[in-house]
C-alpha cells in the first residue's frame, strides 16, 4: 500500500516537472489516456513507463520539427466515463494526437468519440478485435487484435510432429470466449482431435476435477486462457494432480505477467506462453528498451504493455514530423502511410482482411524455462529452442 | 471404467473429501457459535479471511513457515472473537436476533474494508517449497497442503470434541447451550462462556484460513464464498449439531468434486446448493435430525 502511494507519488511528481521543465518555449503535446488508478492501475504504469522512455529518447534526439516534446497524460481511473472527460480535455487543448486506453471495454467507447471529434487515436494495448474491425478512419493500433495469440500458437503445434490431441479450459468471459472460438475452429483444421472444452466462471478455485478428468484422458496438448491468479492455481494444480502433456500453453493475459513466472514458480516451467513482446526477442535495440522501461519502473519487471505503450509514442511522433504540423487531419493522413521499425517491432498501420489501421503483429510463442520467458517461435525473433514436456 | 479413469475418480473423490474437511472445519465454528447463542454469524469468512492475511504477512515479514502461524492466528481468532462477543454482540441484548445477525454483518464488512486498505485488492499467495509437491497412494496423487489441511481438521475436530465431552469448561458450554438461565443459576457465568465459544469459532475460520493459505490466494472478499459454504454445511447437517456439520462438510466437497467431474466445471457452486435446497425440502431439520439443539 505504502509503496504504491509513494510510488504513484513519484510519478505524479516526474509528470508534473516533466510539465513545467518543457512547456516554456512552445513544445510539441501528445495526449494519452490510461489507467494510473483502479483496477488496471499495474497495466497503466506499464504504460506511463513506455511513454516516457519513448519522449526522452525522442527528445534527447531534439524532438520533433525543432519542438521538444511534452506528454500530457490523463488518468481514467479505470473508469470508461472519466477516460471520455478525459479525451475531452486533451482534444480541447488541441493535442494532435491521442494514444490510449489501457482496457478494451474503454478504448472502444474511447475510439468513437476520438473519431467524432476528428482527432486521431493511437491504440496501444486494447486487444478487442472490434476496435479495428470495422474501427474508423481515426482509430489506428499498434498492438495485436486478440486472435493473433491464438493463431500464432496454433501455427506453432501445427508444426510439431507427433502431437494429435489437445483438451482447452478458458475463462468464461469474452476474452475466454473469443479464444474458445478460435481454438475449436483452428485446432480441428490444424490436425488434432479436441477431447474436451470446458470453461470456467471466474472466482473458482479448485481446478482439481476437471485436471483428474484430463488426466485420465491423457491429451498430448492442454491450452488455458485466464487471468492473473487463476492462471497461478491452475499451474498449480496441473502439478498437482500429475497431469503431465507433452505440451502445455497459456494465452496471454494471466499467463504473460512477471507475477506469473513469481507466482507458480516450479510448476510453470516449460509452459508456452503467447505474447507479443519479449526481452530477448532479436527485434534491434528490444534488450536496450528492457534495460529502459525496467529503468522507469523502479527496478520492476516490464510487460509487453510497456514496449507497446513505448511503440505507440514513437508513431506518435513520427507520424507529427512527417505531417510537418500539428493539424490533427495531416497527422491522421501521415499515420496511414507509417512505415517504423521499433525495438517492439515493425509498426504499419494498414487496412487488410476487414481490419482498418491494423499494424500486423507477429505473435510470438515463449516459454518458461529456467524460470524465465525464452522465445521459441518464430525463428525469426527466436533465440531459444522448444522444449517437449516429454 | 478402466484403471485410468478409476483412479481418475479415486483422486477426485480424495480431494473432494479434503476440500470438505475444510469445508467441516469452517462449519463447525459456525455450527457451534449457533448452538450456543443462536447467533448467525456472517462475519465467519471474514474471520478465515483474516487467518489467511496473519499467515500471508508474518510469511512477507519474517519468512515463518505457513504453518507454524498457526500459533498466531488461533490465539488472535480466539481473542478477536472473545471481544466481539463480550463488547459487541452481548451489549445487544437477547431478543434481538436480528441485531445480531446485522452486527455480524456490519462486522464483515469492517473487516474486508480493512483488509482491502491495508494489503489492497490484488490476489496474493505465498511460494513454500512443499505447496506443490505430492505422495503418491496406490496411483492417487495428493498434494501435501491438502493432505495436511485434512489433519489440522481432523486434529481441531478432535480437540473440540475433547473440549466439549471430557473438561469442566465443555460441561459449561453444553449446559449453556441447553439452558442458559439454568446454567447461570448453577453458578455458569454464562457471559464468559459465550464469549469463549465465539472465541473458538472465530479461531476456528482463522485456522482454516491458515490451513487453506498455501493452496489458495489471499484477496480482502476471500471469506464470501466460505461463509456461504459453511452456511450449506450446518444446514445440511443440522444447525448447531456438530458431528452434523463435520458430515454436512464431506458431502458438499465430494459433491461439488464429482459433479465438476461427471458433469459440468461451470455449475460447481450449484451441486451444493441443489443439496442444500433438497435438505431443506425434504428434512428441513438436516441430515441428521431429531437433536437440533445439541452441542
Amino acid at each position: 500500500m505504502t509503496r504504491t502511494v509513494s510510488r504513484s507519488l513519484l510519478s505524479l511528481a516526474a509528470a508534473l516537472s516533466l510539465a513545467s521543465s518543457a512547456s516554456a518555449q512552445g513544445t510539441l503535446k501528445i495526449g494519452a489516456v490510461t489507467s494510473l488508478s483502479g483496477r488496471f492501475a499495474t497495466f497503466g504504469q506499464m504504460q506511463q513507463a513506455g511513454f516516457r522512455v519513448a519522449i526522452e529518447e525522442l527528445n534527447a534526439k531534439g524532438g520533433v520539427n525543432g519542438q521538444k516534446l511534452e506528454l500530457l497524460l490523463e488518468d481514467d481511473a479505470s473508469d470508461t466515463n472519466k477516460a471520455l472527460t478525459a479525451a475531452e480535455k486533451l482534444v480541447n487543448q488541441k493535442v494532435p494526437v491521442v494514444i490510449g486506453a489501457y482496457a478494451s471495454g474503454i478504448t472502444k467507447p474511447l475510439s468513437q468519440y476520438m473519431s467524432r471529434a476528428k482527432v486521431p487515436l493511437i491504440v496501444a494495448t486494447a486487444v478487442d478485435e472490434t476496435i479495428t474491425k470495422p474501427g474508423n478512419a481515426y482509430t489506428f493500433r499498434v498492438n495485436n487484435q486478440s486472435s493473433v495469440y491464438t493463431r500464432s500458437l496454433i501455427d506453432q503445434l501445427r508444426k510439431l510432429a507427433g502431437l494429435k490431441t489437445a483438451v482447452v479450459l478458458t475463462s468464461n468471459d469474452a476474452f475466454g470466449k473469443s479464444v474458445m472460438t478460435d481454438v475449436t475452429k483452428l485446432l480441428p483444421a490444424a490436425g488434432y482431435t479436441l477431447l474436451g472444452k470446458d470453461t470456467y466462471d471466474q472466482g473458482l478455485t479448485d481446478f482439481r476435477p476437471i485436471l483428474n478428468r484430463y488426466k485420465a484422458q491423457n491429451p498430448d496438448v492442454v491450452i488455458f486462457a485466464s487471468y492473473e491468479q487463476d492462471a497461478v492455481a491452475l499451474t498449480k494444480q496441473v502439478k498437482e494432480v500429475g497431469l503431465n502433456p507433452r505440451v502445455m500453453a497459456g494465452i496471454a493475459t494471466g499467463f504473460a505477467l512477471p507475477d506469473f513466472l513469481k507466482g507458480s514458480a516450479d510448476a510453470g516451467e516449460n509452459f508456452l506462453v503467447t505474447m507479443v513482446w519479449n526481452q530477448d526477442v532479436r527485434y534491434p535495440g528490444a534488450q536496450n528498451l528492457y534495460t529502459r522501461l525496467k529503468k522507469a519502473l523502479g527496478g520492476e519487471e516490464p510487460s509487453q504493455h510497456a514496449a507497446q505503450s513505448y511503440a505507440a509514442m514513437l508513431a506518435a511522433a513520427d507520424a507529427v514530423r512527417r505531417a510537418g504540423s500539428a493539424d490533427p487531419e495531416k497527422v491522421r493522413a501521415a499515420l496511414t502511410t507509417t512505415n517504423l521499425s521499433t525495438a517492439f517491432g515493425p509498426v504499419t498501420f494498414r487496412t487488410y482482411g476487414g481490419y482498418q489501421n491494423q499494424n500486423s503483429v507477429v505473435g510470438l510463442i515463449t516459454q518458461v524455462q529456467k524460470g524465465k520467458f525464452v522465445t521459441v517461435f518464430p525463428a525469426s525473433a527466436s533465440r531459444g529452442k522448444i522444449i517437449l514436456r516429454r | 471404467m478402466d484403471s485410468a479413469q478409476l483412479t481418475a475418480f479415486t483422486q477426485t473423490l480424495a480431494q473432494g473429501l479434503l476440500t470438505g474437511g475444510l469445508y467441516a472445519l469452517i462449519g463447525t465454528g459456525l455450527s457451534l457459535i449457533f448452538g450456543v447463542m443462536k447467533v448467525i454469524n456472517f462475519a465467519h469468512g471474514d474471520f478465515l479471511a483474516i487467518g489467511m492475511f496473519i499467515t500471508l504477512a508474518l510469511f512477507r515479514a519474517f519468512h515463518l513457515d505457513p504453518y507454524l502461524s498457526l500459533l498466531v492466528a488461533a490465539p488472535v481468532g480466539f481473542a478477536l472473537g472473545y471481544a466481539i462477543q463480550r463488547f459487541v454482540l452481548a451489549r445487544l441484548g437477547d431478543r434481538l436476533s436480528e441485531a445480531s445477525m446485522l452486527a455480524t454483518l456490519g462486522l464483515g464488512l469492517i473487516i474486508s474494508n480493512t483488509l482491502l486498505l491495508t494489503f489492497g485488492a490484488q490476489p496474493q499467495n505465498i511460494n513454500v517449497p512443499y505447496a506443490i509437491q505430492t505422495v503418491q497412494l496406490g496411483g492417487v496423487q495428493l498434494s501435501i497442503p491438502l493432505i495436511v489441511a485434512g489433519l489440522g481438521t481432523l486434529a481441531s475436530i478432535g480437540g473440540l470434541n475433547y473440549l466439549l465431552y471430557r473438561t469442566e469448561l465443555g460441561r459449561a458450554i453444553r449446559a449453556t447451550a441447553q439452558n442458559p438461565l439454568g446454567a447461570e443459576l448453577q453458578g455458569v457465568k454464562t457471559t464468559n462462556i459465550q464469549a469463549i465459544v465465539f472465541g473458538l469459532g472465530v479461531a476456528f475460520a482463522a485456522i482454516a484460513g491458515v490451513l487453506l493459505m498455501p493452496l489458495l490466494y489471499a484477496f480482502p472478499t476471500v471469506g464470501e464464498n466460505y461463509t456461504t459454504k459453511a452456511f450449506i454445511v450446518t444446514v445440511l447437517g443440522g444447525l448447531g449439531n456438530l458431528p452434523g456439520a463435520v458430515v454436512g462438510g464431506l458431502v458438499l466437497g465430494g459433491i461439488e468434486s464429482l459433479g465438476a467431474f461427471y458433469i459440468s466445471n461451470n455449475y460447481r457452486d450449484a451441486y451444493g446448493l441443489v443439496a442444500f435446497l433438497l435438505v431443506l425440502l425434504l428434512k428441513p431439520e438436516g441430515l441428521f435430525g431429531k437433536t437440533v439443539k445439541r452441542v
